[in-house]
């Protein structure tokens, strides 16, 4: 059964089904139609039998009158000398045509089957008809033959007449015994044809309901798996055909697109969740960084106020010492309160750029003069590798430039102990190119992917380790973007870093934003 | 001065300046103060010198307050020792890190001196 091949579209499948009903259908008709064909026949069959009967005993009985006829006349012939008169014989010979018209129609009826019957019956009817005509027209003569007395012709002709009646009878008795089988079997198989018709409509129809049932399971169950979160279900599209895989088919399409949106807007609320951690982290950073500094001047405050109080002579030094301590934590605070300040300024776009004339390098070597307390920090050198003093002159923002050595190099120093920090500028065509490299302890690859970050540091343990609140960075880049430069970063784990910026001599009027 | 004379109290800072400020006051209020720099050293010093009570940075090199916090918390010989947290991270989750460790107080930078004397005198007469 082609219903059962799943792969059949639903279309498909009532066309099979009804051309499978029409089919049957048409059977059942023709079967009916030869019944009823087989009946006419049937009808047909008796009535020539009886019609052929019927003629049979008209022609005895026609036979048997001219005879006794032609006995009597002849008997009178012999004993008398009347002659017959024309009317006699006119009515005579009219009563012998109509034998042998009777003759002929018994001829019209006679098949295939009766034809040999029917031309011996014929041959001896006309012989016997001929001799009564010859009588007939001989009756007044007076030296005619006399030969119709003898009953030979006449039996001959009857018995003939018997055979073909015999064999009329056989016929009809076996013909309408064949047609009454073809009745029989159309009967029994109209019947059949009939239940048959119905057994298999129902098989049909009940396998139609189960595809498509089936089908719309599946459907159903795939809008449900989806529906209740397992976005990655999707419906097996092979099981069916046509409009029903189509319509699996897009369903799959629609699950995969709203899976897509689902995760899109998952993976925002992720960015979203990330950004608010890495903000609170900055803040949770920047307190800390805040009450560093703010320890030191607020206890080494409380210590010279206790100290002073006491009876007795005042360490000169040594307060003045403290002092210094408590200057340095005040300018400490003051720095990182800048930092957050201009990054704050970079993110919402008032950050101002001041361009001037200045020369690059007498400015990077002041930064690192006045940073050379941090260099020494963690026992680090200095190594310098600069163009000469006047050699490059620059039209670009000088603050921002000197910002930009100190937070790279102020880094260096942060991240590396016992080594070696180079600093080198120098000119290439219209840009200055200044690098600051380190040997400390570098970052991987994903580490520097994350670092010019805002609020990122290499690591989030980084921070509570070197200090800072991943600003520097952030900042740097910004203002390198500002200057329409940029700026770019080699290292890896544990062998050093080296920061270059690249910075257009003579900068864009107009600053680009910054990222 | 009321506090007892000699105890040794050990503490353990990164940052020189506030090191160096602390351990000063503390001197002032009349402790022996022994210092350390970083995480393993605050451990060896334990050992070694057994102060009566450590006064323990979070944020240090090698290895950072928690962990010396909760390997002196499992140490037969040191879970005795009083430890006082101090850190810059004032959240109220830092607080509850500090104790789970095994830390026995907690302080705040910037530190309210007379507030960690009452907390350290606290600590020492238990």
């Amino acid at each position: 059964m082609k219903l059962k091949n799943k792969s059949l579209s639903l279309r498909a499948r009532l066309y099979l089904f009804s051309v499978a009903i029409l089919t049957l259908f048409a059977i059942n008709v023709a079967t009916h139609l030869w019944g009823s064909f087989a009946r006419s026949e049937s009808l047909v069959a008796y009535r020539d039998a009886a019609d052929a009967a019927q003629l049979i005993n008209d022609l005895e009985q026609g036979l048997e009158a001219a005879r006794q006829q032609v006995l009597v006349l002849a008997t009178l012939r012999e004993t008398t000398d009347e002659p017959l008169d024309k009317a006699e014989r006119d009515t005579a010979m009219a009563d012998l045509d109509a034998l042998r018209q009777r003759l002929g129609r018994l001829g019209a009826l006679a098949g295939e089957t009766t034809d040999d019957y029917y031309r011996r019956l014929f041959n001896s009817a006309a012989a016997l008809l001929g001799d009564w005509e010859e009588f007939y027209s001989n009756y007044n003569r007076i030296n005619a033959p006399q030969s119709v007395e003898s009953p030979i012709r006449y039996n001959d002709t009857r018995q003939k007449l018997e055979e073909l009646d015999q064999r009329q009878e056989f016929l009809a008795i076996q013909r309408s015994s064949t047609i009454d089988g073809t009745i029989r079997l159309t009967d029994r198989i109209t019947v059949i044809g009939f239940v048959t018709t119905i057994a298999v409509t129902m098989l049909l129809v009940i396998l139609l309901i189960r595809s498509a049932n089936s089908s719309l399971l599946r459907l159903k169950t795939g809008v449900q798996r989806f529906g209740s979160g397992d976005l990655s279900y999707r419906i097996d599209e092979n099981r069916d055909a046509g409009e029903i895989q189509d319509l699996a088919r897009t369903f799959n399409d629609m699950s995969g697109k709203l899976a897509k949106a689902i995760d899109e807007v998952n993976s925002a609320k992720a960015d979203a969740d990330a950004a608010n951690a890495a903000k609170s982290m900055f803040l949770a950073n920047v307190s800390h960084e805040l009450r560093t500094p703010l320890n030191a001047i607020i206890g080494y405050s409380e210590m010279l106020q206790d100290e002073l109080g006491d009876p007795g002579e005042v360490d000169r030094d040594q307060v003045q010492h403290d002092l210094g301590t408590i200057i340095v934590s005040g300018r400490q605070l003051l720095g990182l309160i800048n930092e957050i300040l201009d990054l704050s300024k970079i993110e919402t776009g008032k950050m101002q750029v001041n361009l001037e004339d200045f020369l690059p390098v007498p400015l990077v070597v002041q930064v690192c003069d006045a940073l050379s307390p941090l260099l020494s920090q963690r026992n680090n050198r200095l190594e310098l590798d600069l163009a000469e003093d006047g050699e490059i002159s620059m039209f670009s923002d000088a603050g921002k430039l000197q910002q930009i050595v100190t937070n790279l190099f102020s880094n260096a120093c942060k991240f590396t102990e016992n080594g070696v920090i180079s600093v080198s500028a120098w000119a290439d065509n219209d840009w200055l190119l200044m690098s600051v490299t380190d040997d400390g302890i570098g970052m991987t690859a994903e580490q520097q992917g994350r670092v010019f970050e805002t609020f990122e540091q290499a690591e989030v343990t980084t921070g509570t380790q070197y200090g800072g609140t991943g600003l520097g960075l952030a900042i740097v880049r910004d203002f390198c973007v500002m200057l329409g430069g940029e700026i770019t970063l080699k290292s890896a784990p544990g062998e050093g870093s080296c920061f270059t910026v690249r910075l257009p001599l003579t900068a864009p009027a107009s600053a680009p934003e910054a990222a | 001065m009321s506090r007892d004379e000699g105890r040794r109290l050990l503490l353990v800072e990164d940052n020189d300046i506030n090191r160096e400020m602390l351990q000063r006051r503390l001197q002032r209020a009349g402790y022996t103060v022994i210092s350390a720099a970083d995480g393993q050293q605050a451990l060896d010093q334990m050992r070694q010198a057994k102060p009566d009570l450590v006064l323990l940075d979070i944020n240090l090199p090698v290895k950072d307050g928690w962990a010396v916090a909760r390997e002196a918390s499992v140490d037969p010989v040191l879970q005795s020792i009083p430890v006082i947290a101090l850190t810059a991270h004032a959240m109220e989750s830092d607080r509850q890190q500090a104790l789970d460790s095994g830390c026995h107080d907690y302080a705040t930078k910037p530190i309210d001196f007379p507030n960690l004397l009452v907390k350290i005198e606290t600590l020492l007469k238990s």
